[in-house]
């Protein structure tokens, strides 16, 4: 069950991943950072006062999620800004930058993070009403699973909607699009920050599972997995994006259940490093096979083209 | 010998080897660790944490039955640690987890799996005093312990190797960890209410590929000795650039450093002015039977960060877990630990013989005092651990004590400095 | 300060080497390979096991050359170890990339090759441990060039620039006043249109991964001389290396080695004013400054 509310975590980590490269083209090579905003966020204006940082504010949890979110959205309004007219390649390694220097200034900024141990003293909400542990868990699974399908259902009627149409327009052809009079520029702002606000949002829900946030959280590892969910689930596909992040961190997980189960006695040491050998063969072999993803992008048509011209 | 003698004879034999029982269990009782075997000081813990399992099993198991540590990879991952965890307990249904190394994991492990499942976390290397708090606020509901004193204490004997050495300055290279960023704390503060002068406290990342320009940074100010609180990579990485730039050879290292890589990373040559800091083996048969039983097992001394905690998590976690009889649960294995670190039990050492006294004392009621790798093991109320220090030397062989310091010499000394 | 600034021409010059393979894979094959820095580390280890191989059979060679740490052995190994390099890249194009480019999109070759990256380097940990291991135990003095203010240089960095420098002069040679090298550049420029003339595109491609393999064992080498070998060298030089090439402009050579030695300079000279902890953050700072001014790289083209 835990895995469950992980994967939906992730899940809609995915989806806003997906808005930014599966519908715009956004080559965001930075996730971590705006997962950590919103994580960071969340509990720094959520929880309780903590002697030797800022924060503390303990707000009523809904405006501390919404917080984190923002949080995030804001910096992807300043890293945008200063990133998105970049080409491909080059955004990828100036937003990678930005995620680096975030986890650095939460590894070092010890009075605004609590540096290298971690923000605590985060009350999970309700918890003390719902005394169950088993119960609690349930609950926070189903509102996470809500979130998701809320999600879902936000990202698919944008991507039908004129402002989808839009986003696939300036993908496609730049040039043509501009020529229509739209801003390619700023419909790309919105969409990053839309899609960083999710990813922010994400990353509020992943804190408050374990009402624990620390440097370690915010690795390239995140982003990299996050890339890989999005890349063999399907990009520009919400169910591919889904689909995706339950499988790789379904494989994830059982690869390494069931070589500490399977695995001779001997080799017990050296299973970590295999894990990490059989993921990359899982990658390479899932691109070389099927690299469009498992479930590929459906093509959008808004109109059906079957009226006659007379 | 007549049909009946031999028959005889046979249900004898058979009966003696019951009563010994030393090899025929046919029950297994499962435990965890959730440790970080995929990368390089990692695996060296596992594998120790696996020698004491073997150990304990050859001493007749726990409660009569095998001992069988299931191994995880926390990746130093907070979500795959919590993962594996949560594995472990609800596929495997252990009671008892050992873990993890790095705080960042331990944590969320301990929050988010432990307490809501009942189950007991012994930890050979977390050192964030986040815990300390958590079991202050009664969050961990007596679950955490840790066999890795905080590092107050290094602090404090690092800092006392200074004065007695007679140094004037002092820069610190540290690891940016939570460990690293603490101890510098603490040090720092020691050296300036000895007098000593720090002139520098220097971060390094983990990942660099060159630590030249964090050394160039230290030897300014020119100090008079280097205290190090890094692993054995960087720890050799940066000690090989400064020695290579004039750096001063006076060094004090944190236990961290106590460790064959290191050594022969940089070269004995280099290490005579070296002293470390680590807290004690009590010059005791328990010590050295230690040290010995992981040459022969290992063929080479337990030198690296972290070995003698994890072998002794593990032996004083396995004997509370035999204290508390079958099926016990997380928390009643956690209720035992003080019948197994009683400073009024009967002494028992750190090997198989050793084992299978103490369980034969549990069994019938007593108590004992494990003195094990790291010595007389001894907890407080939150599961931290306090004990004496030694300061060390390397050797051709390995490394050995150059002093012993008693627990009353560090507090008094602590009380000092505050 | 002008340690720093020494220091970091002299890191620089192993980052350069590194980029320039990497910048020429780049702007040919057009995807970005987080797997090239691995070839340092299988240049690297391979070094490792020729110099035990030929120091074992003829151990005069394993002596020191003048007051560097290198040996004649070291440098026979060297030799070897691109050979072994260039191979290794060009059957992992032969089997992995080149098959995900005829079916994928460029994304997919970026991401196989952050798989490629991970399975070399825990193989690498599998054959020859985690720990790290060096060519030559003995600590090499600096040697203090100027005391006020104070600079130290260790001869072998000396030795490293020298010869990088050496190498990159070599490459810019044969790129520019060979056939070969004309061939490289039109294949660059214009694939289809190279091919016209009659040049087999195949083999330019096999060529290119031979050569930034080459580069790639000479920089692995020389950081291994300079520092230790472990298998996750790759991994922490990737991102330095990376940087020096965005910097310079997917694409030139000489973006590449500017784009090395600014790399390290700027990480060297950091710490003059940021905290050591943030160290890791620098090669991307200098990068987002770099890109607000100029787009595409100091010698970058738009992307074609």
């Amino acid at each position: 069950m835990f895995f469950t509310t992980i994967a939906s975590i992730l899940a809609i980590a995915v989806l806003g991943l997906n808005l930014q490269w599966g519908n715009t083209g956004l080559f965001n090579g930075g996730v971590v950072a705006f997962f950590g905003a919103g994580a960071y966020g969340t509990l720094l204006l959520g929880g309780t006062p903590q002697a030797d940082h800022i924060g503390g504010f303990d707000l009523f949890y809904p405006l501390a999620l919404i917080g984190g979110a923002a949080a995030a959205g804001i910096l992807a309004w300043v890293v945008g800004r200063l990133t998105l007219h970049l080409r491909h390649d080059y955004l990828a390694i100036a937003t990678f930058g930005v995620a680096v220097t975030f986890e650095n200034v939460m590894r070092n900024a010890q009075g605004l993070s609590g540096g290298a141990k971690g923000l605590r003293g985060f009350t999970r909400p309700l918890e003390a009403w719902v005394n169950d542990g088993f119960i609690y868990n349930v609950l926070f699974l189903t509102v996470v699973v809500v979130l998701l399908i809320c999600t879902y259902w936000f990202l698919e009627r944008l991507i039908c909607s004129p402002y989808g149409r839009q986003l696939r327009a300036i993908r496609e052809d730049e040039t043509a699009a501009r020529s229509l009079g739209k801003n390619p520029g700023a419909i790309r702002l919105t969409a990053f920050i839309t899609g960083s606000c999710i990813l922010g949002l994400a990353g509020g829900l992943y804190a408050t599972f374990y009402a624990f946030v620390s440097p370690q959280d915010v690795l390239p590892t995140l982003t990299f997995q996050l890339w890989a969910m999005l890349i063999v689930g399907g990009a520009g596909n919400n169910r591919g994006a889904i689909f995706g992040t339950f499988l790789i961190w379904g494989a994830w997980t059982a690869s390494g259940w069931s070589l500490a189960r399977f695995a001779p006695v001997e080799v017990q040491l050296y299973t970590g490093t295999m894990q990490f050998i059989l993921i990359g063969l899982v990658i390479v072999g899932m691109l070389m096979w099927r690299p469009q993803g498992l479930l590929p992008e459906r093509l959008v048509v808004s109109q059906s083209g079957t009226k006659k011209l007379n | 010998m007549t049909q009946l003698g031999a028959i005889t004879a046979g249900v004898l034999l058979s009966m003696s080897t019951l009563v010994t029982g030393a090899f025929a269990q046919n029950c297994s009782i499962k435990i965890g660790a959730v440790l970080p075997t995929s990368v390089d000081w990692g695996r060296p813990i596992a594998e120790v944490a696996q020698y004491a399992v073997d150990l304990a099993n050859e001493a007749g198991g726990v409660s009569g039955c095998d001992v069988n540590m299931i191994l995880r990879d926390s990746q130093v991952d907070p979500k795959v640690g919590v993962d594996a965890a949560k594995a472990l307990i609800d596929l495997d249904g252990v009671q008892l987890l050992l873990g993890a190394v790095s705080s960042g994991v331990s944590m969320p492990i301990l929050t988010s799996v432990a307490v809501p499942s009942d189950v007991m976390m012994m930890s050979c290397c977390s050192s964030s005093t986040a815990f300390t708090a958590l079991a202050q606020e009664g969050k961990s509901k007596g679950l955490f312990y840790r066999t890795f004193a905080t590092s107050g204490v290094q602090a404090a004997v690092g800092a006392m190797v200074a004065r007695d050495k007679g140094y004037g300055s002092v820069a610190i290279l540290y690891k940016n960890d939570d460990w690293g960023q603490d101890i510098s704390k603490l040090i720092a503060a020691d050296f300036e209410s000895l007098g000593i002068s720090v002139t520098s406290s220097v971060a390094l990342n983990d990942a660099q590929p060159s630590y030249r320009a964090e050394v160039t940074q230290a030897l300014k100010g020119k100090p008079e000795a280097l205290y190090l609180a890094l692993y054995p990579t960087e720890g050799a990485a940066a000690v090989r650039e400064w020695i290579s730039l004039g750096g001063t050879q006076n060094m004090i290292l944190a236990n961290s450093l106590k460790s064959d890589e290191f050594r022969d990373n940089v070269g004995l040559q280099y290490l005579g002015d070296t002293t470390g800091t680590d807290t004690a083996s009590p010059r005791s048969d328990s010590a050295s039977a230690f040290i010995d039983l992981y040459k022969a097992r290992f063929e080479s001394e337990p030198n690296g960060p972290g070995l003698s905690n994890s072998f002794d998590a593990t032996m004083v976690a396995l004997l509370a877990m035999h204290a508390a009889g079958k099926d016990a649960s997380g928390s009643q294995i956690a209720s035992q630990i003080k019948n197994v670190t009683d400073p009024n039990g009967t002494p028992v050492s750190a090997n198989a013989s050793g084992f299978a006294k103490a369980t034969g004392i549990l069994s019938s009621g007593g108590t004992v005092m494990y003195q094990g790798a790291t010595g007389n093991v001894r907890f407080d109320k939150f599961g931290d651990v306090s004990a004496p220090a030694v300061t060390w030397v390397f050797t051709d062989s390995g490394t050995q004590e150059a002093s012993y310091i008693t627990l009353e010499e560090v507090d008094k000394f602590m009380a000092l400095v505050k | 300060m002008i340690q720093s600034l020494t220091d970091g021409i002299l890191v620089g010059a192993i980052v350069s080497l590194g980029a320039i393979g990497l910048t020429m894979v780049m702007h040919m094959l057009r995807f970005a390979n987080f797997s090239h820095a691995e070839l340092l580390s299988i240049g690297a280890y391979s070094a490792l096991v020729f110099d035990a191989l030929f120091a074992g059979i003829l151990p005069s060679l394993a002596n020191n050359i003048g007051p560097l740490s290198m040996t004649w052995a070291l440098i026979l190994s060297m030799l070897c170890a691109m050979g072994v390099t260039g191979l290794s890249a060009v059957l992992i194009n032969e089997f992995v990339f080149k098959r995900i480019r005829e079916k994928g999109s460029e994304l997919s070759m970026v991401f196989a090759s952050f798989g490629v990256a991970m399975i070399i380097r825990n193989v690498l940990g599998l054959i020859f441990g985690l720990k790290s291991q060096l060519y030559s135990n003995d600590i090499v003095f600096a040697v203090m060039v100027s005391s006020e203010p104070q600079l130290l240089i260790k001869p072998d960095q000396v030795f490293v620039l020298l010869a990088a420098l050496l190498i990159m002069l070599v490459l810019h040679f044969v790129l520019s006043r060979t056939t070969f090298g004309y061939a490289l550049r039109a294949v660059a420029e214009n694939p289809s249109l190279a091919e016209v003339t009659g040049i087999r595109l195949s083999r330019i491609i096999a060529l290119v991964w031979i050569i930034s393999g080459l580069l790639a064992a000479a920089a692995g080498v020389f950081y291994g001389l300079n520092n230790h070998i472990n298998p996750v060298i790759g991994r922490d030089l990737v991102l330095p290396i990376f940087a020096a090439t965005i910097v310079g402009g997917i694409g030139s050579v000489f973006g590449a080695v500017l784009g090395g030695f600014i790399v390290g300079i700027a990480a060297n000279m950091a710490l003059l004013v940021l905290p050591s902890g943030y160290s890791p953050a620098v090669p991307f700072l200098i990068i987002l400054v770099l890109l607000l001014v100029r787009p595409h790289g100091l010698f970058g083209e738009a992307e074609t």
